[in-house]
């Protein structure tokens, strides 16, 4: 008995929800509920937490991640107008600077500009500075990529209106190649803070104090700490949701409007 | 150079107007030389089109002119500068020469009004409130007044080539170039801006207009100039050459662009 195109969609979908309900099935059973009860979901001991998760972990993750972010834009800004020159020794040390940071592990960055640096030039960094100088040097090099790519997207003769109006290359750059520029990378720029957001919790390998905790440091504390298992570390995990879930919808926003309109 | 123009438009006004000389223009990409020995002179106040078929560089020519495009041998003089002098300011020297592109150019991101007032402020350092008068006054001048707050996205091809004269005006040039102004937009919007270039010759503006439109060189002109393979084959009164040419280049291509659907059985 030959079956009908629709007959066979619909016996596809039953056999795929079996499936899927096969498998959660076995992952139920091979769980062991009493350990997992014990030490991901031991609500009852996270208490301590709060609200310093809240005061110091979420506000010092989100401080660490905007100075990060700031010194990231300013020079993936400058290294995407070097990579853009005329003058090849600009273009070479601006491919130099994008390819090195992008290749080695972030963790790396970290440990070279928190012990490295002043190790070999006798300072002593203040850790708010080694994270902005650290995460902003890795952030810059993603960054520079997105706005060389926004930056070429840009109509080439934008720049030859402003030049024939007199602007000097400089002023033509800044008022009307850069803004639209910034436009067109809103949504890649979004999430790049949120790859900055999660990457900002590498910085618990400087040794921290107490009060420069960020989200991840305040979760392997808990760890050792509330007897309560991996519980903070889920805890920190959902007040990463709460900063990089929001900024994704933003991102889609941005996007949607770029589609709508060049402005 | 504030020459009083009494010219043959019939129009009389004052105006600051930059006379063209080029010589022995030359200008290669690579191997290929596009221009190839170009001599041009347009009087204060004058109107010459360039016409021929594409690639035959009249578009190069024009962008030379404004050092958009860098001229490899020859000179050039505009009002009072040496464009081809390598110490030439070259923002000065465009700020009295208006361009106006085939694709418009404008602002996406900013409205009539400020797409006029941009350069204004930044370059010529005009008050802003100034700067919204001069802006006003150009795009009333192109009949677009009303539009002033629209953004480039919300006008027509032909209203964002009408602003983008007013954007060029608000500069107070010597001269303005037109790349094949009306190439770009819909047939029914070609001829506001064709009026639009009308009233500015009328005022006696130097213009030098790259353009496959012959009615409007016959009647606005006061000389065509014909291009083809990179030099100038024909030029002279705009009546003359598009009406009887001596050339059988210009002949054939004004056949061509008059009729075009002749349709040549040998080819």
């Amino acid at each position: 008995m030959a079956m009908t195109a629709r007959q066979r969609a619909r016996v596809s979908l039953y056999v795929q929800a079996g499936i899927f309900v096969v498998a959660i099935a076995a992952l139920i059973l091979a769980t062991d509920w009493e350990t997992i009860g014990n030490s991901v979901f031991n609500f009852g001991k996270i208490g301590p937490m709060f609200p310093g998760i809240f005061v110091t972990g979420l506000v010092n993750t989100l401080i660490y991640t905007f100075l990060g972010f700031i010194v990231g834009l300013s020079g993936g800004l400058l290294l995407a107008l070097m990579k853009l020159s005329s003058f090849p020794l600009y273009r070479w040390i601006a491919t130099g600077y994008i390819e090195f940071f992008r290749g080695i592990p972030a963790l790396l960055v970290f440990i070279a500009f928190g012990y490295g640096v002043p190790l070999a030039f006798g300072v002593s960094w203040n850790i708010t500075v080694i994270v902005m100088i650290s995460l902003g040097m890795v952030a810059s090099a993603y960054i520079a990529e997105t706005l060389r790519a926004g930056l070429q997207a840009v109509p080439k003769g934008q720049l030859e209106a402003a030049r024939s109006l007199g602007m000097p290359q400089w002023r033509a750059m800044v008022t009307i190649v850069i803004p639209q520029a910034f436009k067109i990378v809103l949504p890649p720029l979004t999430n790049e803070v949120i790859l900055l957001t999660k990457d900002s919790s590498l910085i618990y390998v400087l040794g921290l104090t107490a009060s420069q905790y960020e989200l991840t440091k305040f979760g392997r504390d808990g760890i050792s700490s509330l007897g309560a298992g991996l519980t903070p570390l889920l805890v920190a995990g959902a007040f990463y949701l709460v900063i990089t879930i929001p900024l994704s919808f933003l991102a889609r926003k941005f996007e949607s409007r770029t589609a709508r309109s060049n402005r | 150079m504030n020459d009083v123009v009494n010219n043959s438009r019939g129009g009389t006004a004052t105006v600051h107007a930059a006379g063209v000389e080029i010589k022995d223009l030359r200008k290669s990409y690579g191997s290929n030389e596009v221009l190839k020995g170009i001599s041009l002179n347009v009087a204060p106040g004058e109107v010459v089109c360039l016409i021929g078929p594409s690639g035959s560089g009249k578009s190069t020519l024009l962008r030379c002119v404004n050092l958009l495009e860098q001229p490899n041998q020859g000179s050039i003089h505009v009002g009072g500068f040496e464009a081809t002098d390598p110490d030439v300011d070259i923002d000065k020297m465009r700020r009295k020469v208006g361009m106006v592109f085939q694709q418009f150019n404008l602002f996406p991101h900013l409205d009539a009004k400020r797409n006029c007032s941009i350069a204004q402020t930044k370059v010529l350092k005009r008050s802003q409130a100034e700067a919204d008068k001069v802006s006003m006054h150009n795009l009333e001048r192109v009949g677009l007044g009303h539009l002033s707050d629209r953004f480039p996205d919300q006008l027509s091809g032909g209203q964002q080539q009408r602003v983008a004269i007013a954007r060029a005006l608000s500069m107070d040039p010597e001269l303005m170039l037109f790349d094949e102004p009306t190439s770009a937009l819909d047939p029914e919007t070609v001829g506001d801006v064709l009026s639009v270039m009308r009233n500015l010759a009328k005022e006696g503006m130097t213009m030098l207009v790259v353009t496959h439109e012959m009615g409007f060189a016959r009647e606005v002109a006061d000389r065509v100039v014909f291009m083809d393979g990179g030099i100038v084959v024909e030029e002279g009164v705009a009546e003359q050459v598009i009406s009887a040419p001596t050339q059988a280049r210009t002949k054939e291509f004004l056949r061509r662009v008059l009729d075009p659907t002749h349709i040549d059985i040998e080819e």
